[in-house]
């Protein structure tokens, strides 16, 4: 319990309003000359007129920029200062209300007017209607992205929407190709309201949400019985005493405040400074996504197992912040690509064994890649998406071995089916048949006569050989090829970074703030609180702890303290 | 073999269950109040818990992998969401109005789930290799979780609605059919005698009778906990998105790709977004909220089930088409 001051009028016990910031995160906004005594521990009344250093930032000073902001001399003592009125403070004023001298500059003419506009503006995006407005507008436009086919030929959307029996009556192909709908999520409108909503969140930041700190720390105690009373909760404690309810708010976790008669407490303030983070933390994220669009490189390659491709061959930049780095020179081999399948046969997982070289020839980086386990090298980043099987390798004969390409007949998913064929007989001729041998992945392969009846199945690395149509084929190997994915993406850092503050502050801002506030009044205590989110569970959470206040009963020579419950 | 069985019998163990307990519940609204049904509840409601917790661990030990990877089982996760809400919840106070809410979605998800639609499903199925990460646990129980804390709140959201709107119908001689819905609600005013609060009164014309009086408590009251509960199904599904997103960067390389699954997430995220702006500006706040949550009570059945219906994008495993 810290007793900051003893009034000397008890009539009017709280008009001394102190501005005491504790957390050392924030800048001072007022600093205070050191008093003769030390007020941590000061327990005794001493002075109670003291003058405050201040520099005080008006709305006008934040307009004048980088002109120096006017600090003032506050005296306060207890005949000049007016009565303060319950916690309510204005916003946009801060401490405006003392009569204090401000001498603002004067403002020239055309940048006068620039900062007016700006003012303007700033008061128009931070609106909280047109932010609703703009999520709305933001919503339906991407659930039309899902209606909508995105992506094809102009011929689609002529087929789909036509002009002479429009959908709803009178959406047509105009509509979607002008208003850029084929490609929804890189549109104008789309990018336009996106950074709308950019724009109303940096204003409503900077305009509302950074004076609700400086609101938000100052603890404005209320002095008069009726101003609690109007509280959402209220009591009145009859015979208590308020060092006792003060001792068990602190037991419950609030921070207390106790001036004379006054008290306040207050839990959980994170709560309602969080949103701000939030905000912030939205703002990262969409920067992060811009310079993600603008200046990123990527794309894709089918590699089969034994061949190598330059970096910088496959990838192509995305937007006009793209430059190529060093690393784009590297040269990458494949050197071996294999599959785990499960019992029942379907694939489980795949793998590549991966080595770069550099320009010298030289390896500087081997790794074995899967889905879900990419490489990671000079900001390049490989992913393992896919896989086909390039090429069968067989014995005809015992001549060979031949190297037979499979070509992709049916691709479902990972449930893929490839075929090859090799022609017997007579090549040049117009109806030429042959063995055909399909496989669905790399561990079979099933083999079809001339006719296209079933032959058998082998396995490559069984080298049985098969006999069908007079030749002898023995299977030595299904050469796999690797589906990988290639990306540089400079704007990961900043959206990981802003993904992480989201998760975080979102976790915060969903605890409550409770501020109570209570006045000694005779031998009761009259006792009030708010909170702003866990309204249900307040009512209740303090019912509790007053219960636990105890009660003072005066006997006739000595006073004794009961701990029967009270309240 | 035996694990099948003992799934099966789990299954009907908590289905009986919460039958018994919305039935009490009907009971106790058209009949009469029985006082000491709520007890009674409250152990239904326990009993299924624990039948939805072991028929998920049973097909976890089962099948080697967490019970995530097709819709069965992500419904039959649903449903255990709804049950740990109205433990969480419910428990701090002592009559609890959220069953009526709950114990039907419970009952209505393991019910869809188990039905002739999905039989296919039961069977407990290999994960392919794209879900084969430790985002999969993080990112899909903390969407479904956040869905249930979602469903439910716009729930109470819907019955605010229906409440404000069904008197306004009723006072207008339209229909005397809702007639019934007032006298129901009257067993809340046993618990309003003794509040000396200061009330966000809902100013109506025509408010003479104690019985408005007691309605609006328990709109506010209903309202205070859609509030509380929309925020924490918030925080889950912001947790879901991102991890999500993080997870498709791994995996394929970009966080966001326009998935029409993806994009869905985003619609649910930013209608619940709207949802807590509106209640910032303080005349008509439960009003004009509660229609942006019934809003979005839609929305997250578009885009839980609705997407998965078409079966396309990169979220096909939900799907109804594929096995």
């Amino acid at each position: 319990m810290k007793t900051l001051l003893n009034p000397l009028n008890s009539s009017n016990p709280c008009l001394l309003k102190t501005h005491f910031l504790k957390v050392p995160i924030f800048n001072p906004f007022f600093k205070f000359k050191p008093l003769p005594h030390n007020t941590h521990h000061a327990r005794i009344a001493q002075v109670p007129s003291f003058a405050i250093n201040s520099k005080l930032k008006s709305s006008q000073d934040i307009n004048n920029k980088g002109k120096k902001s006017v600090s003032q001399k506050i005296v306060l003592s207890e005949t000049s200062s007016p009565p303060l009125a319950d916690g309510k403070v204005d916003i946009n004023g801060g401490s405006g209300s003392e009569n204090v001298p401000v001498s603002s500059k004067k403002k020239g003419g055309v940048s006068g007017l620039a900062k007016k506009l700006s003012k303007k503006v700033l008061q128009i995006l931070s609106n909280l209607n047109l932010a609703i407005g703009e999520m709305f507008t933001i919503a339906a436009l991407m659930a039309l992205g899902t209606v909508i086919e995105q992506g094809e030929n102009p011929d689609f959307y002529f087929k789909n929407y036509p002009e002479d029996h429009p959908v709803l009556g009178f959406f047509t192909w105009r509509w979607v190709l002008t208003l850029g709908f084929d490609h929804m999520y890189t549109s104008p409108v789309f990018f336009g309201m996106l950074a709308l909503l950019g724009a109303s969140l940096m204003a409503c930041t900077y305009t509302t949400q950074i004076p609700l700190v400086k609101v938000s720390r100052r603890w404005a105690f209320l002095h008069s019985a009726e101003a609690i009373r109007k509280q959402e909760f209220s009591d009145t404690l009859p015979r208590a005493s308020i060092q006792d309810v003060g001792t068990l708010l602190m037991g419950a976790g609030y921070e207390v405040f106790l001036k004379g008669p006054c008290l306040y407490a207050f839990q959980g303030l994170a709560g309602r400074l969080a949103p701000i983070g939030v905000h912030i933390a939205l703002i990262l994220i969409m920067a992060g996504g811009t310079l993600s669009a603008a200046g990123s490189f990527k794309g894709s390659v089918t590699v089969p197992q034994g061949l190598n491709f330059v970096v910088g061959d496959v990838l192509g930049p995305t937007g006009f912040l793209s430059t190529p780095t060093e690393a784009f020179n590297t040269e990458i081999h494949v050197n071996r690509f294999s599959m785990d399948y499960f019992e029942s046969g379907e694939v489980s997982q795949f793998h590549t064994d991966l080595s770069l070289l550099d320009m010298n020839g030289k390896e500087v980086m081997r790794k074995t890649i899967s889905v879900n386990d990419p490489l990671r090298y000079g900001g390049i980043t490989i992913y393992q998406t896919d896989w086909s099987i390039s090429a069968l390798q067989i014995l005809k004969d015992n001549e060979g071995p031949y190297n037979l390409a499979m070509a992709p007949l049916q691709i479902n998913g990972d449930k893929k089916l490839f075929g090859t064929f090799l022609p017997v007989g007579d090549i040049n001729s117009p109806d030429v048949k042959g063995i055909s041998m399909l496989a669905r992945d790399l561990q079979s392969i099933v083999l079809y006569d001339k006719e296209g009846k079933f032959a058998g199945v082998r396995r490559p690395n069984s080298k049985l050989p098969i006999n069908i149509d007079g030749s002898e084929i023995v299977i030595l190997d299904a050469i796999g090829s690797s589906g990988l994915d290639l990306k540089t993406d400079p704007g990961v850092p900043t959206v990981y970074a802003g993904f992480g503050a989201l998760m975080l502050t979102t976790c915060i801002s969903y605890l409550s703030h409770s501020q109570i506030w209570a006045i000694q009044d005779g031998t009761s205590v009259i006792i009030g609180g708010k909170t702003n989110r866990a309204k249900m569970e307040f009512p209740e959470e303090m019912n509790r702890l007053l219960d636990k206040v105890p009660e003072i009963v005066e006997s006739s020579s000595s006073q004794q303290v009961d701990t029967i419950t009270s309240g | 073999m035996i694990f099948s069985t003992f799934e099966h019998i789990l299954t009907h163990i908590s289905f009986s269950v919460i039958s018994i307990v919305i039935s009490t519940h009907l009971i106790t609204l058209l009949v009469n109040e029985i006082v000491g049904f709520h007890d009674s509840s409250k152990n239904g409601m326990i009993i299924s818990f624990f039948c939805i917790t072991g028929l998920l661990i049973t097909r976890w030990i089962f099948s080697g992998h967490l019970p995530f990877s097709d819709l069965y089982e992500s419904l039959i996760f649903l449903s255990w969401g709804f049950s740990i809400l109205h433990i969480v919840f419910g428990f701090k106070k002592h009559k609890n109005d959220l069953s009526a809410i709950i114990a039907p979605s419970v009952i209505f998800t393991q019910g869809f789930a188990t039905s002739g639609v999905l039989t296919e499903m039961h069977q407990s199925a290999i994960l392919v290799p794209a879900l084969q990460s430790q985002w999969l646990m993080m990112h899909v129980s903390m969407m479904i979780f956040g869905y249930a804390a979602l469903l439910c709140g716009s729930l109470l959201s819907v019955a605010i609605l229906v409440i404000t709107f069904g008197e306004v119908i009723q006072n207008l001689g339209i229909s005397n059919n809702l007639y019934f819905l007032n006298e129901s609600f009257s067993f809340a005013e046993v618990q309003y005698m003794n509040r000396n609060e200061r009330n966000n009164v809902l100013q109506k014309t025509f408010f003479s009778s104690s019985r408005n009086y007691y309605r609006s408590q328990f709109i506010q009251q209903l309202d205070r906990w859609s509030y509380r509960i929309i925020s924490l199904g918030f925080l889950f599904l912001t947790i879901g998105i991102l991890s999500g997103a993080v997870w498709a960067n791994e995996a394929w390389g970009s966080y966001w790709n326009w998935d029409p699954k993806e994009t869905w997430a985003f619609i649910t995220w930013t209608i619940f977004a709207i949802y807590l702006h509106t209640r910032k500006n303080t005349k008509l706040e439960s009003v004009n909220s509660s229609i942006a949550a019934s809003l979005g009570f839609l929305i997250i059945w578009i885009c839980y089930l609705g997407i998965n219906l078409l079966g396309i994008g990169l979220h096909s495993y939900g799907s109804f088409t594929s096995n």
